[in-house]
């Protein structure tokens, strides 16, 4: 290798601007004002295990199918997520999948089952929306029932939000109802304007990177 | 203080002011006025009114002309289905006037009237009525069918309806989501009860209201009716769990509850549909009054007892100077009694239950007499007619109720019998009685919707009868006159349908167009079966309704389509294309760059020095697992047992019928970690594919398929320098025998752990596809362009890919395949391993290897090399039959000249062949049969 590199920032698939530089990622350094926010949280690490849906990995996981559960599995808090059946989304802060991916791997090695555990930080787009006007937003691009009766804090599904498949998760910060929104990389832009469009009528501000600690803490 | 005159127009010589002193319950507001101009003189009203009110305070009456025969129309009900009141409301068309609430600087239009709508000349069209018969369209304008676009240009400029100039703003449609426990349709007293009495059981609830305020009827009713309208409006005001839609409709109702509300009047948004889901669904729309048929019905000044009363009452307009009164029912005496409090002589009363009755209205721009069943005539500017009612069933028709007729009360209403569980009535639409019985009634049948919708256990609740109250049956007096005001659909209309054998009411309506304008048979349907049945002598009940389809009122295509949600994706360079001149392919979903100016010289850099082209949309899946190459023996036609670590396949996929699904190569990153490649279109479909075979077939395999094709960025680096552009931004070894044709490394590059390096070609130059973490892919990408800018690299886009990959005879699925192409006619001959024991799509294969009479992918050359025939052109065969089909042609800009890929039949393919290709502008062109490859067939380039 000839050449010097300039050193690699990572970006999100999300356009940010203003633009700061957060543990190597590049992040919005906008600060909203109003109750409703939308955040990029495509930093946080990503960690995908697949196992039998309802054996010894899920036990050893401890989390179902459809829920949530914020949690430490040795890297540090992450929220794991029941994100399909015999598939779990691991959460962590940005930079620690690698530790992550160990630890997942390790608690799963006792299981005797077949299982994978890919980082797909990379690979996906995460934003949350939060506040008052969240349920508003949400409920004009995905027709799912956003009744605390129906889908609580700490509910996890996999459905069409604004026609782009999206794990939606219920993840309520300090009692404030806040959703993660997880897809598909390439599509985070869309999603993303999607979600500003829908919310233009409900005053949702932009605001910079929150991290799921501040989330998880706070809870 | 002196409040008159405070409805006014200006530049008009006859104005004329009806607007009454302050009145109880009224809805406007005096305290303010609102400017607006009517064709364009300037006009004034108060917050409150609607279009139509505060021009008829100042005086008009006619407000539109007709649809067929351009005659003069005015109000008739002064509500949402007025059909004699569509107006142009700036640049948007077919607005209800009598609907539409008034605002500051509104430019109100008459629709289609010339020179003016006092003096339309096409009302030439009722002088030429008595041509204009029943089906006179279909009989007319059906021969010579040649000469149908030039009737359909005349036809179309007497349509009676607005413009919607080209450069409307196209406006903001909402669309939301919705899942209450219980939608109360309608908002009078009925609905009102029903809503409070199931929110208080627990039930979340949407009230839906059709006009700007709750309350129904007892908005224009008397003290009585306004004390029972505070207080429900109180009630519901004062309830949580109560979301109040005015000014919207409950469009339709599906199965399950699945019901779309409309909602308008919403601030910056134009309208909003709502998606409901709802438990359990109250119909309560009230009553709709039905106009009578008789001559002269459709003048301006014959209206409805429920027009004058919300005239006078709401809006506090005079309707007239002098009346006559057609009543049949309590609604008609009320009506006579506001008149009275208007000030409105009332010249006579025609009671229709003593008997009386009123043989025809006279007048040419409106109302100057009445003709009585007695000969008598009146002079009156106004007929008020009250004979009766019209249950507005759809929604219960929608849940599969079909409402009979019932004689006694003159009209149609529901079987409770046959609603669903989860649909209920309460109202009008069930029965009658003073306000306290409705009341009740709601409130029980409120309280049960709640019980359903929420599946509380215990007994259902009582509902008490609502009674039911008689009523003379009275529809036309056999006199003519209009059935249908809004598409001049005469009583005659139907006799005459029904006399030439349309004698069912689903064929009257569709011949004569009865009940298809605006109101959607709201108004009209009663009268057109009763008119039907005595025609055919025939009784009502057993002549029966038309279907009532969704939806139940007019819904914009604006609504209906909301917010446009076309998903599109971006790969991490996405920004850098933008910025450097790339021009934007859509592909997909996807947003590609098909090149940046010069696509010749995006070949041509490649093919001298390295360009790089950004391939992120190729599909990526991560397989894991011991049974991996099992799975790629299954899915792939050729063999993948003996692929090692470090090392790439080129493979091809079928389905069960044989037919090419897709190809890609795949690469062995460790003992049981393989990375797929699928075309960027089928990457979606090639995962459904493997899982269905893991999931339903093979469920014992031990594999994982995860689709990371945006987990990377992906970059090929093409061309005779590629390697010593890579070699200044990786430590890895890409000399030709450690990193040979068709490997696969992982490595740093430009800084970037974990990227996946690929040593293939589709280019047919030596190349990298390299495989970046996604979120560094601008920076390698950025890195690379300028680590290279002494190499002369170049981006290039879609189009220089799809020339050098013709250049070297790389077939395109979905391209040079088709939905019919088997493996042995995608030129993967020597790819299709047979002696496999099995994969899918073998049998087939086997079939058509055996049979050998399939098309061939051949390469294709025009003698003339500066011709390129278009893809899709037909070859010919000897006898001028069709023999195949160019699937890609460019001009290559290594050669020089044109170059193809075809498929053709199997006769034909034999290199040398000569054959025609027949051009779409019918020129035929001979071109010669070649090998697939056309530059490079010995792979020299690529394998350095």
């Amino acid at each position: 290798m000839s050449e010097t590199t300039a050193a690699a920032v990572a970006r999100s698939p999300i356009a940010a601007s203003p633009a700061t530089v957060l543990d190597g990622w590049e992040v919005s350094a906008r600060a909203a004002t109003g109750a409703s926010t939308l955040s990029d949280e495509t930093p946080l690490a990503k960690v995908l295990v697949r196992a039998p849906f309802d054996g010894a990995s899920r036990k050893a996981l401890g989390v179902r199918f459809g829920r949530t559960e914020h949690t430490d599995v040795g890297s540090g808090e992450v929220l794991l997520v029941g994100s399909a059946p015999g598939e779990w989304l691991t959460l962590g802060a940005p930079g620690t999948a690698p530790a992550l991916r160990t630890a997942l791997e390790e608690r799963l090695a006792g299981t005797g089952e077949f299982t994978s555990v890919l980082d797909l930080t990379h690979g996906r787009a995460l934003m949350r929306l939060q506040g008052p006007a969240a349920t508003t937003v949400l409920a004009g691009v995905c027709a799912i029932d956003l009744a605390d009766t129906v889908t609580p804090d700490g509910t996890a599904l996999r459905t069409s939000v604004a026609a782009v498949v999206t794990d939606v998760v219920r993840d309520d910060v300090s009692g404030v109802r806040s959703y993660l929104l997880h897809c598909e990389r390439s599509s985070g832009q869309y999603l993303w304007d999607a979600l500003l469009d829908a919310g233009s009528r409900s005053a949702v501000e932009v605001t910079g990177f929150r991290g799921l600690g501040s989330a998880g803490s706070a809870r | 203080m002196s409040i008159l005159p405070t409805t006014r127009r200006r530049g008009a010589d006859d104005a004329t002011d009806r607007r009454l002193p302050p009145r109880e319950g009224e809805v406007i507001d005096r305290r303010r006025t609102v400017g607006f101009t009517w064709n364009g003189t300037r006009y004034t009203g108060h917050p409150g009114d609607t279009i139509v009110s505060a021009l008829a305070a100042a005086g008009e009456r006619v407000f539109s002309r007709s649809y067929k025969y351009h005659r003069p129309r005015g109000l008739l009900t002064a509500s949402y289905l007025d059909p004699g009141t569509m107006v142009q409301v700036g640049d948007e068309p077919n607005v209800r006037g009598a609907h539409r609430l008034l605002t500051p600087g509104l430019e109100v239009s008459s629709q289609n009237t010339w020179p003016s709508l006092r003096f339309d000349v096409k009302a030439v069209n009722g002088l030429a009525g008595r041509f204009l018969a029943t089906g006179f369209y279909y009989k007319t304008f059906i021969r010579p069918e040649r000469l149908w676009p030039a009737y359909e240009k005349v036809l179309r400029t007497f349509v009676h309806a607005g413009e919607v100039p080209p450069d409307t703003d196209r406006g903001y449609y909402d669309k939301r989501h919705a899942h209450p426990d219980v939608v109360v349709a309608g908002g009078g007293p009925a609905g009102m009860a029903a809503a409070v009495a199931a929110a208080r059981a627990g039930a979340s609830v949407m009230l839906v209201e059709e006009e700007h305020q709750l309350g129904g009827h007892l908005r224009w009713g008397g003290p009585g009716d306004r004390a029972a309208l505070h207080d429900l409006r109180a009630q519901v005001a004062a309830q949580p769990g109560i979301e109040v839609l005015t000014d919207s409709v409950v469009a339709a109702r599906y199965d399950d509850n699945w019901i779309p509300i409309v909602q308008r009047s919403l601030s910056g948004v134009d309208e909003r549909l709502i998606k409901a889901r709802a438990g359990a669904l109250v119909v309560a729309p009230g009553l709709i009054e039905r106009p009578y048929v008789f001559a002269g019905n459709d003048l301006p000044g014959v209206v409805l007892s429920t027009a004058v009363r919300r005239l006078v009452n709401l809006w506090a307009v005079q309707p007239g100077q002098r009346a006559v009164v057609l009543t049949a029912n309590p609604e008609g005496d009320a009506a006579i009694a506001d008149l009275e409090d208007a000030r409105v002589e009332v010249a006579a009363v025609v009671d229709a239950r003593r008997g009386e009755t009123i043989t025809a209205a006279h007048g040419r721009q409106g109302v100057r007499a009445v003709e009585l069943g007695d000969g008598s005539r009146i002079e009156a500017d106004l007929l008020v007619t009250a004979v009766g009612w019209t249950a507005p069933t759809s929604l219960l028709n929608q849940s599969g109720d079909n409402p009979v007729y019932d004689p006694r009360t003159a009209r149609f209403r529901p079987d409770p019998a046959r609603m669903p569980e989860n649909v209920l009535a309460a109202g009008g639409i069930v029965g009658e009685g003073d306000v306290v019985q409705v009341v009740e009634h709601a409130d029980a049948v409120g309280r049960e919707a709640a019980r359903r919708a929420l599946r509380t256990a215990g007994t259902a609740v009582t509902v008490p009868d609502l009674a039911v109250a008689d009523h003379p049956e009275i529809f036309s007096n056999g006199t003519g006159g209009f059935v249908d005001l809004s598409e001049d659909v005469s009583a005659k209309d139907i006799v005459t349908a029904a006399a030439e054998g349309y004698d069912s009411v689903e064929l009257v309506k569709r011949y004569t167009t009865a009940t298809m304008g605006p109101g959607q048979g709201k108004l009209e349907t009663v009268n057109t079966v009763a008119i039907l049945a005595e025609a055919t002598g025939s009784t009502i009940a057993a002549t029966g309704t038309t279907t009532w389809r969704p939806m139940y009122a007019p819904v914009t295509l604006g609504a209906l389509a909301g917010r446009p949600r076309e998903p599109v994706r971006y790969s991490p360079m996405h920004p850098w294309h933008e910025r450097h001149g790339a021009v934007p392919l859509v592909a997909g979903q996807w947003i590609r760059p098909d090149h940046y100016g010069d696509p010749a010289a995006e070949v041509t850099a490649v093919r001298t020095t390295v360009g790089l082209i950004d391939v992120t949309p190729i599909g990526k899946l991560d397989l894991r697992g011991p049974d991996v190459p099992k799975l790629l023996e299954l899915l792939y036609v050729n063999k993948w047992q003996k692929l090692g670590v470090g090392r790439v396949r080129y493979g091809v996929m079928c389905a069960e019928d044989g037919v090419v699904l897709d190809d890609g190569v795949t690469g062995r990153l460790g003992e049981q970690h393989y990375l797929m490649s699928t075309t960027s279109s089928g990457a979606a479909a090639v995962w459904e594919w493997a899982e269905r075979w893991l999931q339903t077939a093979r469920p014992q395999w031990q594999v994982h398929v995860t689709p990371v094709t945006t987990a990377y960025a992906s970059v090929n680096v093409a061309g005779p320098r590629s390697r010593e552009l890579l070699r200044r931004l990786t430590d890895l070894d890409l000399g030709a025998e450690s990193f040979g044709y068709m490997s696969v490394r992982t490595g740093t590059v430009a800084g970037v752990a974990d990227c996946v390096l690929w040593r293939i070609g589709f280019t047919g130059e030596l190349s990298f596809e390299v495989h970046v973490p996604a979120a560094y892919g601008l920076h390698v990408w950025e890195q690379l362009m300028a680590a290279g800018e002494d190499l002369g690299v170049r981006p290039f886009g879609v189009e220089a890919q799809r020339i050098l990959r013709l250049e070297k005879g790389h077939a395109i699925v979905g391209q040079d395949t088709d939905g019919l192409t088997q493996g042995f006619s995608a030129g993967v001959d020597e790819l299709i391993k047979l002696d496999k024991p099995d994969f899918v799509g073998k049998p087939e294969l086997v079939w058509q290897h055996g049979r050998d009479t399939h098309p061939r992918l051949v390469g294709l050359r025009t003698l003339d090399g500066t011709i390129v025939p278009p893809e899709a052109s037909q070859i010919l065969d000897r006898a001028g039959g069709i023999a195949g089909r160019v699937t890609s042609s460019r001009m290559s800009p290594t050669l020089g000249r044109s170059i193809g890929l075809a498929q053709l039949d199997r006769e034909l393919a034999a290199v040398g062949t000569r054959v025609t290709v027949r051009l779409p502008d019918g020129r035929d062109v001979v071109a010669e049969v070649t090998g697939r490859v056309h530059v490079d067939p010995e792979g020299e380039r690529q394998r350095v």
